[in-house]
């Protein structure tokens, strides 16, 4: 029983291909995300709160990704401009949140050297302060 | 527990024998690592009740058409708790037992019923499961001192006799985590191929998870920076992640290979919770390996100081000789 999901290649719960980090993985990834911006167009990173209410990046990634799947992204970021506007720590500036799909060489990134290749937006909203 | 228990017989598993009380501290240890897991993302469950969107039931969530009320869920969570620590205690195990396991069972499925399957629960609820089925609380156990029994100890009459009763579920949960290793290392042959073990693929995962937490607004891992720029280490850290994965059955076999696997496998959830921040918390805190050992020498064995009275001291002496 404990290997019916390898032979029938189906991940589940509590049976399980155990499937993480088991494929090949280029260094060119793309990610969702949603970010602060300011009228200078400068970002600001979130938090896992603000952006997905847990503090389970697999979880917050997976609902923020469904969102944008689903045509549902304007009405996420108007959900987390409403988080972000309770946030104490949101800079005075930042006037707006995206939700965007951003494509990162993730070695640069981690190096910290510049690592965006590309960047859609998603959907946009004011935050209401 | 394979090699611990000693095979009356020749079918290895189902003949396998082991005491009451070695069942009984794999009751109690993985019961207390469910119920305090369970606590400490006690916030993470109870927002499940909130989410009406994206849901794709797995597990025995499958069942549902739809999610639940947060009413269900808050229920379930309590109903849970409660039954985990019955669990635990051995109070009224035949009922508590498996609730607590289904309960988990459940709340494990529902938790990953949102598009985004994770793994960290899969043993934990295995061994629940198997364990609930199982006579864990013949000894140890608030049953156990109801009924009375030899040694003051409230055992049945047979506690104390090694038996498949007790042998054959911790050999079963020996036999789970091994798969479940195995499992996990022919995922990365089988999705991954000699890419993974020859290419750049480890380095570019541990790079991955931290710019993910970076963009998410997370706190990534400090050493993350530091470990990708380490040039010609990850063919050899990704060949070694395979072998330990692959070679989890040695661990059967039990004395110095058994637990030179353990510290591997342990070894390898330290660097997978330091260069990923991922961290595998039933391997991590070691529970998960508990059913390779005579576990029931935690207590047991526990100084003279610790002994409330000369029973126990006598039920030392008593499990020492068998």
């Amino acid at each position: 029983m404990l290997v019916a999901p390898v032979v029938l290649n189906e991940d589940g719960f509590p049976l399980s291909t155990y499937p993480m980090y088991s494929r090949s993985r280029g260094a060119v990834v793309t990610f969702v995300t949603a970010q602060g911006i300011d009228a200078n167009g400068e970002t600001t990173a979130l938090t896992l709160e603000v952006i997905g209410d847990s503090d389970d990046p697999l979880i917050v990634a997976g609902e923020l990704r469904d969102a944008i799947r689903d045509g549902r992204a304007q009405q996420r970021c108007d959900e987390i401009a409403a988080r972000a506007a309770d946030w104490g720590r949101l800079p005075p500036r930042t006037a707006a949140i995206e939700v965007v799909t951003e494509r990162h060489d993730v070695v640069a990134q981690v190096e910290g050297t510049p690592s965006v290749l590309a960047r859609t937006v998603h959907a946009a909203c004011e935050v209401q302060r | 527990m394979i090699a611990d228990v000693e095979p009356t017989r020749c079918v290895p598993i189902i003949d396998a024998v082991a005491p009451p009380e070695r069942l009984a501290m794999l009751r109690v240890l993985t019961g207390m690592f469910a119920v305090v897991y369970l606590l400490v993302r006690l916030p993470v469950f109870l927002q499940l009740g909130d989410r009406r969107s994206g849901f794709d039931g797995v597990g025995i969530a499958a069942l549902l058409a739809r999610p639940v009320s947060s009413t269900v869920v808050d229920i379930v969570i309590a109903v849970t708790a409660l039954a985990g620590a019955g669990f635990v205690l051995g109070w009224r195990f035949r009922f508590s037992g498996p609730m607590f396991a289904l309960g988990m069972l459940a709340l494990g499925s529902y938790r990953g019923s949102w598009g985004q399957l994770l793994h960290f629960e899969n043993l934990m609820v295995l061994y629940l499961l198997i364990i609930s089925l199982a006579p864990a609380a013949d000894s140890w156990s608030m049953d156990a001192r109801r009924r009375g029994g030899r040694g003051g100890r409230g055992a049945r009459d047979d506690a104390g006799l090694e038996s498949p009763a007790y042998g054959f579920p911790i050999a079963l949960a020996s036999l789970v985590l091994v798969i479940t290793y195995v499992i996990a290392g022919v995922a990365k042959l089988r999705y991954g191929g000699p890419e993974w073990v020859f290419g750049d693929t480890l380095r570019n995962h541990v790079a991955y998870a931290a710019a993910r937490l970076d963009l998410l607004g997370g706190s990534p891992s400090p050493l993350a920076g530091w470990a990708v720029r380490l040039d010609g280490i990850w063919p050899l850290v990704a060949a070694g992640t395979i072998v330990i994965e692959l070679a989890a059955p040695i661990a059967l076999l039990g004395g110095r290979l058994r637990t030179t696997w353990v510290l591997a496998a342990w070894l390898m959830h330290i660097g997978v919770l330091a260069f990923m921040l991922i961290g595998f918390p039933f391997p991590l805190f070691l529970v998960a390996f508990a059913p390779l050992y005579r576990i029931e020498r935690l207590w047991l064995g526990r100084p003279s100081w610790a002994m409330r009275s000369s029973d126990q001291v006598a039920e030392r002496t008593a499990s020492a000789t068998r």
